[in-house]
């Protein structure tokens, strides 16, 4: 690790609110990754008559319960349950639902309040409402990382090559920026949405063909900035070609502005899905989805756990990522980790170093 | 002395920023005395401390980051750091007044000239409202700022750097100051207005009876208009006394040591039958002036205007001109890294309309070195790699090992470690790396180097210290130079031949000995006059004008 990069490190760690909300986050996000364990209507194991079943893993028909059906078997059915509890046992996930699984037992009118068998109640088709926070907790994450990272990698390559070339090539992919972010994204969305079912990898798609523009204008100044660079003229002067001064020499510079604005995009992906499903122009009905957690909320009004629930999740992870992205600033910033006095950036009467001018 | 006598009394003062580890003791204890109507001068490198001492007087620090452990500043016996604000703002640009480096950046670059001058008049309300005008005139007039009443509405930036300066000096001047403070006033500045600037502050200096309290790292700006001088070394000041005592006979080994590093000698005599390198017939850099909706070249900004020049091997070319006479784009054209009509010979294959690829392998005869370390070395990449990269570029050094030790010899030539290899530029002070940047160009063993100005961004003692490398390297290696510079007596302790340079245009050319003693055109004769003496003679004021 160079000594920059130790630096910065520091820098993060200093930054205590920060530092700790990553932790955070990832742990939250580490858990839901494994949702499937925490909530699922399948047990993990069932023994029943000597013999060894791994539900999770593989379907069973009704019938090797004892069952009369020929249909995957229900283990929320109570007859189900009791034939596995004479003949044998089995090991549950933590909460026995998952994000589709409707609660049939559930004796009030739905959506139920928090219980102790659903800790944060139930919404109006009986799924259990922590479920639905986990699995939708990990999709909104999930949606947003993608969205980011590729964005960000077709948006840092088209402003480096703009910045860099500079002249027609960037003059004419600046017009087509113009008119390509002109398009408006949500009437997109809402005519794909009445000819294809919208998928996860749909929205992703779409969101993407707009998404990238917003960092071509850092990364483009960056690279207009620092193609006149004495350091990218010895390059030059060393025989190197435009790829090697492009990514060796120009890009780690360029990459500060990116960095540090990234975990503010990621926060703002995290709710594109969240806001769609909200609309209703979102991933299909029955998805696990934070946005629809939301919606119900607002249709019951009289059962403010729904919409207390989303609030406080999608608060939380936000605030959350904000934390760290304020942290990562921190340790981008060049006062913070190239000071090795703070005279540099004290003072602001002009140092020697800019006394040189008399050249030109 | 008696105490009437003393205007400013600076007693023990001590400055430090930050605190716990990133603490930084900028002032570590600096005592001296200004008496009404003196000029003492604060001379030291970069980071000794003396802009942040005269900053304090203004109390002008970034407080609270910065602090004053222990000292007293007392102003006709007024303690300036226990006065409270309203104090210290009536006697800022009153009694106690400021100029700085860049003048440009101090303007306001929105408000008129007029607007800004009067404001510290109104600000201090020394002239009344109906009055300001006349006294705006005045002052512009007293800094030898003609039709002064034309110009009053001009922006900043319609100025040349020495009218701004100029207009900088009237507004601190419009209060008639007891103290004028001026922070290497003439360090962003050319030297024949540096010398202009120097002699204006001087007639003012005595006409109006103030004290000059003048910072700055040239010793012979020093020499030219200080009585008294303190010097300073690391926080401290190492030595004070009237400047001919002090620099006649230097007591501590500092000042010896500062003394000693203005750059001198003469370049080892080269033989005259060495083999042609470089030469080029004809060289234009023309850019072109566009105007109007559809663009049209109307005009051609001539940065390089048919110069023709020779070079031979082991031999140096000094390059000499103010700023934008095109001296840099002359270097940079030379090189092909910039594109330029004429002929260019380089070893006998003429390399003008070569493409990029094809001047790849010639890539590695001919180098550059930059004139600011701090920008010519990727911050992200350590020194080996920076060092190393035209080896991988042109495929030299076979494997990691050889390469590394190849890099490691480089760094050792330039007198560096070579144990430097992993670590990164910033860790460097700018002497170090340029050094770096020298290594970068050596590694590839190239015929050819234009030095850009590589030493007009470091220290004096640096300044010297580099020239003796480029000296020693020359000697080793037969290398060929263009040295291109601004500063005289650099160029004089380098070049064997010389190049007179003004608005892209040779103004005189031929060996460096003849040049410099009999100069032939007026225009190097007022370069040497304000470059050697500090002095404007008739020419320079015909020059400027």
């Amino acid at each position: 690790m160079n000594p920059l990069t130790r630096r910065r490190l520091a820098n993060f760690k200093a930054n205590r609110r920060g530092y700790w909300s990553l932790w955070i986050f990832l742990a939250l996000f580490g858990m839901s990754l494994f949702a499937e364990v925490i909530a699922n209507d399948r047990p993990f194991v069932v023994s029943y008559d000597g013999q060894w079943f791994t539900p999770i893993m593989a379907d069973y028909p009704e019938t090797a319960f004892g069952g009369t059906l020929p249909t995957v078997a229900d283990y929320g059915d109570p007859f189900v349950r009791q034939r596995i509890a004479e003949n044998g046992w089995m090991i549950e996930p933590l909460f026995s639902f998952n994000h589709r699984t409707v609660a049939w037992d559930v004796t009030e009118a739905v959506p139920s309040p928090p219980d102790r068998r659903h800790w944060l109640g139930t919404d109006d088709q009986a799924r259990d409402v922590l479920a639905r926070t986990i699995y939708g907790f990990r999709i909104s994450v999930l949606f947003g990382f993608t969205l980011t990272i590729v964005s960000a990698v077709v948006g840092v390559a088209a402003g480096a090559v703009q910045g860099y070339f500079g002249g027609w090539v960037d003059l004419l992919f600046q017009r087509f920026i113009e008119v390509w972010s002109s398009i408006p994204i949500l009437y997109v969305l809402i005519i794909l949405a009445s000819v294809i079912e919208p998928s996860f990898w749909w929205l992703l798609g779409i969101m993407l063909l707009f998404q990238w523009m917003g960092f071509v204008g850092v990364v483009r100044a960056e690279f207009l900035r620092a193609r006149n660079f004495d350091y990218v003229r010895a390059a030059r002067a060393l025989g190197a070609g435009d790829g090697v001064v492009m990514f060796r020499h120009v890009l780690p510079n360029a990459m500060v502005a990116t960095l540090t604005f990234l975990p503010f995009i990621l926060a703002g992906s995290v709710t594109a899905l969240t806001g769609l499903d909200f609309l209703g122009i979102g991933l299909p009905p029955g998805s696990a989805s934070l946005g629809e957690l939301l919606a119900q909320g607002k249709a019951n009004l009289q059962a403010p756990w729904l919409a207390l629930t989303g609030f406080f999740v999608i608060a939380l992870m936000l605030s959350l990522l904000i934390f760290i992205g304020e942290a990562v600033r921190d340790a981008f910033d060049p006062r913070k980790t190239f000071s090795d006095s703070p005279l540099d950036d004290a003072l602001v009467v002009p140092g020697p170093r800019a006394a040189t001018a008399a050249g030109e | 002395m008696t105490m009437g006598d003393t205007l400013l009394d600076v007693d023990d003062l001590a400055v430090t920023f930050g605190e716990g580890v990133r603490e930084v003791r900028a002032v570590r204890g600096v005592n001296f005395t200004i008496r009404k109507g003196e000029t003492m001068a604060l001379v030291g490198e970069s980071g000794s401390g003396k802009s942040v001492t005269a900053l304090s007087i203004m109390r002008l620090l970034p407080y609270p980051l910065a602090r004053h452990p222990k000292g007293a500043i007392r102003y006709q016996g007024e303690d300036l750091m226990t006065a409270p604000v309203t104090r210290m703002r009536a006697l800022r640009g009153d009694r106690l007044t400021m100029i700085f480096q860049e003048p440009l950046t101090s303007l306001n670059p929105l408000h008129s000239i007029e607007k800004q001058i009067a404001e510290v008049l109104l600000v201090h309300g020394r002239v009344s409202r109906a009055r300001v005008r006349e006294r705006v005139v005045e002052l512009l007039h007293l800094v030898g700022l003609g039709e002064a009443e034309k110009r009053l509405h001009s922006l900043p930036h319609e100025f040349s750097g020495g009218q701004q300066q100029r207009v900088m000096i009237a507004m601190a001047l419009a209060n008639e100051p007891d103290l004028l403070i001026a922070d290497e006033p003439t360090t962003a500045l050319d030297v024949t207005i540096q010398a202009q600037i120097l002699e204006l502050l001087m007639e003012l200096q005595s006409r109006l009876h103030m004290a000059l309290l003048l910072i700055t790292h040239d010793l012979t700006v020093v020499r030219r208009i200080a009585e008294r001088v303190c010097v300073m070394n690391d926080g401290r000041i190492v030595e004070q006394g009237p400047v001919d005592d002090v620099f006649t006979r230097p007591a501590h080994p500092y000042t010896r040591q500062l003394l000693a590093a203005e750059p001198k000698g003469h370049p080892d005599p080269a033989s005259a039958d060495a083999p042609e390198l470089v030469r080029a017939t004809d060289m234009k850099v023309w850019f072109p002036v566009r105007r109007g909706l559809f663009r049209r070249t109307v005009d051609h900004i001539k940065a390089v205007d048919g110069i023709s020049l020779e070079l031979k091997r082991g031999h140096t070319l000094g390059v000499v001109g103010e700023s934008g006479s095109g001296k840099t784009t002359l270097g940079r054209a030379l090189l092909r890294l910039m594109p330029s009509q004429g002929r260019v010979v380089f070893d006998g294959q003429a390399i003008d309309g070569l493409s990029w690829s094809a001047l790849r392998p010639l890539r590695r005869r001919m180098q550059i070195v930059f004139q600011d370390p701090y920008g010519s070395l990727s911050p992200r990449l350590s020194v080996g790699a920076i060092v190393g990269e035209g080896l991988a570029i042109h495929r030299l050094g076979g494997n990691r090992h050889e390469r590394r030790a190849l890099i490691a010899r480089a760094l050792t030539e330039v007198g560096l470690d070579e144990t430097v290899q992993d670590r990164y530029p910033h860790e460097f002070s700018g002497g170090q790396r340029q050094r770096v940047a020298i290594a970068r160009a050596l590694v590839l063993k190239p015929d050819l180097i234009v030095l850009d100005e590589p030493t007009s961004a470091l220290d004096v003692s640096v300044q010297a210290q580099i020239v003796e490398l480029l000296r020693h390297l020359q000697r080793t290696y037969g290398l060929a130079y263009v040295f291109i510079s601004h500063d005289l007596r650099v160029v004089r302790a380098l070049a064997h031949d010389v190049l007179v340079m003004r608005d892209g245009q040779v103004v005189e050319q031929g060996p460096a000995e003849a040049v410099f003693a009999r100069p032939r055109s007026a225009y190097t004769r007022a370069l040497m006059a304000a470059a050697f003496d500090l002095k404007t003679g008739p020419e320079a004021a015909a020059v400027s004008n």
